[in-house]
Formats: structure tokens, sequence, C-alpha cells
């Protein structure tokens, strides 16, 4: 499912280019949150900015982080689109906030290559970063392939692979990984 | 023995920056008890921190007095400057002395190197709704406003800052708050301020339920405020560390004055390996917060 963000921020009267405040966060979600009541298991959900500026850490804390944390709970896959350079920069500091003083990591793939040089936003480690580009690259491979590629310890991929998973940075099927 | 309301402070010329401005907070509670007239002829000039932060003097005059603070002897170009900024719309000074029309600064596209000070309201609605008008004049003007620092990104931090301050005044403050924003001319640098202040409860008070929190004075709180996310009311609180990682990048000062603390954080300081934030404690109690974000080339 696309989800069209500035057509939501219409339907709510709510001025673009920016989308800032928590109150408009709030709105924001949910009108998203209704639409997502039909989508199936296991399917992904883009979120295209296209058209919005700014979105401001209260906004990202009351709109992405909670509908990444509905991902987890109700089974689907979040990826931006169309996200701007202050946007990136603000998402990552929230997630990078929220990772350090939580104690429980969040992070989001996005369809095109940010400023960070990567197909994603959030505190992950080097190893992980090489593992989602990889599997951007590949499509879909195994972990045997995986390990082969990047040599990793086959028992430390393991664990990097379900951290990713859970995560939801990446899919898993049948022993396969596949990007978002 | 004085007689209320008849005394005549004349009011020393200390509204250039918001360090030497302490020397005016000085006199407030004088100016409070003799309910004093205050004698502006003095003044050279004025920047938005100080002029936020007199404003929200007379606001608080008028709250414990009852009555408008009056100002007299007011130099005309600094006259012009405060009707040009909307300084007397808030109703809270007298002043017998008022220039005719004619002799105001018109308001055309040349003169918008500013933004006029704008109430942003304590109720959640309504900051809502002022906080994003001020930053569609403000995307107007930001061309303007910072033509010294323009490239890509430097209009959108500044909405990213603009944002995350007004709302802390309906977050936390419990009070309507101020803000401003101008780019003037000081010596041979050209400094672009913006300016968030309230008179609510401020900064140690809006944490006083956070027992878990340690910290050995008010600016030191400040500190913790501005590098860590914490919130006074939420399990985080990112807006501030935002605004401070944004400065950082520009190389800009953050000054953040609540209570009887302030700090000074000087990141166009920072590459010289010398000490760059700077705490103040004991200072005069002034209410509130007062925030100055500013740039210079």
């Amino acid at each position: 499912m696309i989800i069209d963000v500035a057509k939501i921020a219409k339907e709510v009267k709510v001025k673009l280019p920016d989308l800032i405040t928590r109150p408009v966060g709030r709105m924001m979600y949910a009108a998203t949150a209704g639409k997502l009541s039909i989508i199936g298991a296991g399917e992904t959900v883009i979120l295209d900015f296209n058209s919005v500026k700014v979105i401001d850490s209260s906004f990202i804390d009351e709109y992405i982080v909670k509908l990444i944390l509905d991902s987890r709970e109700k089974d689907f896959y979040l990826k931006l689109r169309n996200i701007s350079p202050i946007s990136e920069i603000n998402i990552d500091s929230v997630f990078n906030s929220y990772s350090n003083y939580k104690e429980t990591r969040i992070a989001v793939a996005r369809e095109e290559m940010g400023k960070n040089n990567r197909f994603y936003i959030g505190p992950l480690a080097e190893q992980e970063s090489d593992i989602m580009d990889y599997l951007r690259l590949n499509m879909n491979a195994g972990i045997e392939d995986i390990s082969r590629f990047s040599g990793i310890d086959f028992n430390v991929l393991k664990i990097l692979l379900d951290e990713l998973s859970i995560l939801r940075v990446i899919r898993r099927n049948n022993g396969e990984f596949s990007p978002v | 023995m004085s007689v209320p309301g008849n005394n005549i402070i004349i009011i020393p010329d200390r509204f250039r920056d918001p360090y030497i401005f302490e020397n005016v907070l000085s006199l407030q509670s004088r100016i409070f008890s003799e309910k004093a007239v205050l004698d502006l002829s003095r003044i050279a000039f004025m920047e938005p921190y100080s002029m936020l932060s007199f404003l929200l003097m007379g606001r608080d005059y008028m709250r414990s007095n009852g009555e408008k603070l009056k100002l007299i002897n007011v130099p005309v170009h600094i006259q012009q400057y405060l009707t040009r900024m909307d300084f007397f719309e808030s109703g809270v000074f007298n002043m017998p002395e008022v220039l005719k029309d004619n002799m105001m600064f018109k308001r055309n596209a040349s003169s918008s190197r500013l933004l006029e000070i704008t109430m942003i309201p304590n109720k959640e609605r309504q900051g809502v709704d002022v906080i994003s008008s001020v930053i569609a004049l403000f995307r107007k003007r930001a061309s303007i406003i910072l033509k010294y620092w323009m490239n890509d990104s430097v209009t959108d931090y500044f909405v990213t800052v603009i944002s995350e301050l007004c709302q802390n005044i309906f977050e936390h403050s419990l009070d309507t708050g101020y803000m401003a924003m101008q780019t003037y001319r000081s010596g041979n640098e050209n400094i672009a301020r913006l300016v968030i202040s309230d008179s609510g409860i401020g900064i140690l008070k809006s944490f006083s339920s956070r027992d878990d929190l340690e910290f050995t004075g008010g600016a030191e709180l400040i500190e913790m405020a501005l590098t860590t996310p914490i919130s006074s009311k939420r399990e985080f609180g990112y807006g501030l560390c935002q605004v401070n990682s944004i400065v950082e990048k520009l190389k800009g000062v953050v000054f953040i004055r609540s209570g009887e603390s302030s700090l000074t954080a000087l990141y166009d300081r920072k590459d010289q390996n010398s000490k760059y934030i700077f705490h103040r404690n004991g200072l005069v109690q002034f209410n509130g917060t007062q925030i100055s974000i500013s740039l210079s080339a």
C-alpha cells in the first residue's frame, strides 16, 4: 500500500510543505492508521513524503515512531519514500535518541539512498549496514550466501539477521532474507 | 522615601546583547516596587533578545501592579524600530509621546529582514495555528533574513528550530510567549537572531517532578535539557536536542536563560579547542525561559 502523506495532510486540513508539531502528528497518525486497517499480514506500506519539506521531531515521534511500533505489532513493513535531507536528519536524530535511552532500537527502510549513503534511517551497526546493502543488491539470499559475502561468523550473522528482522528493515521468508 | 509612580529611572544603554541586558534585569525589582517611570533616552540600539525580554518585563509589571509600564523620552529611531517590530501591539506599555504615522518605517519588501513579534498562545490548538503562520511567513522572508547564510538547507533547519522552540511554550511554560527574528549589523558582523521567550514556570520548575535527574544548578539542568533527550512530560523530549544539534551544525550560538541561570553554547568556537559552553547561576530572578539562537557572518 502506498500512503500519500501530502494527500492525507490535505484530508485533515494541514497545510504543506511542513509537517510539524505533535497535534499535527497525532491527526495524521489517526488518519493513516484508519487506512492501514485493511492491509494484509506482511504487506509493505510505503509512506510517500513527496511535497513535504520539513518534519520535526515532535511530528516524527507522534507519526513515524508510532507507525513503526504498529508495524511490529500488526505485522506489516514500513518504508519511506521522498524524504528530504532535513527530514532525514531529524528522523535519524529521533531514532538515535530513542535507541540510546530506551535500550531498544528503531530503524526504518527507505526507497532512495539517503545522505548517509544507506537505504535505511536509524542506528544500525556497520555489519548490519553491509547486510542491508547486500540484500538490496541481491534481493534475496540465504544465510550461507550472506556469510560467504560478508565474512561474518555464521553465528554472529544469525543474531544480526534476527535483529534486522525484528527491526523490520529486512524480511525473512522460508529461511531466505530480502529487503523491505 | 520615594512616592510610587513618580520615580523616574534612567534605563542604561544595555540592549545590545543578552549578556549586558542583565544590567537592565537587575533594575526590575526597583522598577516594580517603586512603580517607576522608565526614561529610555540613553538607549542607542536594541536587539531582538533584549527587546523581547523588555516586553516580558512590561507584561510582568502589568500583571503584578495592574497598570501599564510608563516609558518616556524614547529616542525616535528606537520608537520607529519598536513600532516596526509590533512591540506596542501587546498593550503593556504606556507611552505618552507617540510619533506620527508619517515618521514610522514603511513595511515594504526591503524591510523584511525580520519576523515581527508574534505571540505564541499557551493553548495547544491555537499554538499550532500560530506556529504554522509564523513558519509560512518565515519561508517567504527567509531568503532576505538569512541572506548571508543561504544554502539549500538553512531555511529548513530554521523551520525545525522555530517549530521546536515555539512548541515548548505551550507544552511546558504554562504561559503565553513571544517570538521574533531579525538580521542586523553589529560592527563588522551581520547577525541573524531568533528569539523565543516566555515568562512561564521556567526549566527548573518544569522538571521539578523528575527526582531522577541529578544536577548541581539551574545552568547544568539547562545543559542537560539541551544535550540529552529528557522531558518533563514524556519519556523523551527531542526538541531542544534537535535545536542544539542544528545550531552546532550551523556553527551558531545558543543562549538560554531561565529563572536565575543561563547557558551559552558558542558553537562557532568549538573547533578552536577552547571552552565553548558557559554556565551562569545566581543571576537576578527573571521568570520563564528566554532563548536566543544567533548566526554571525
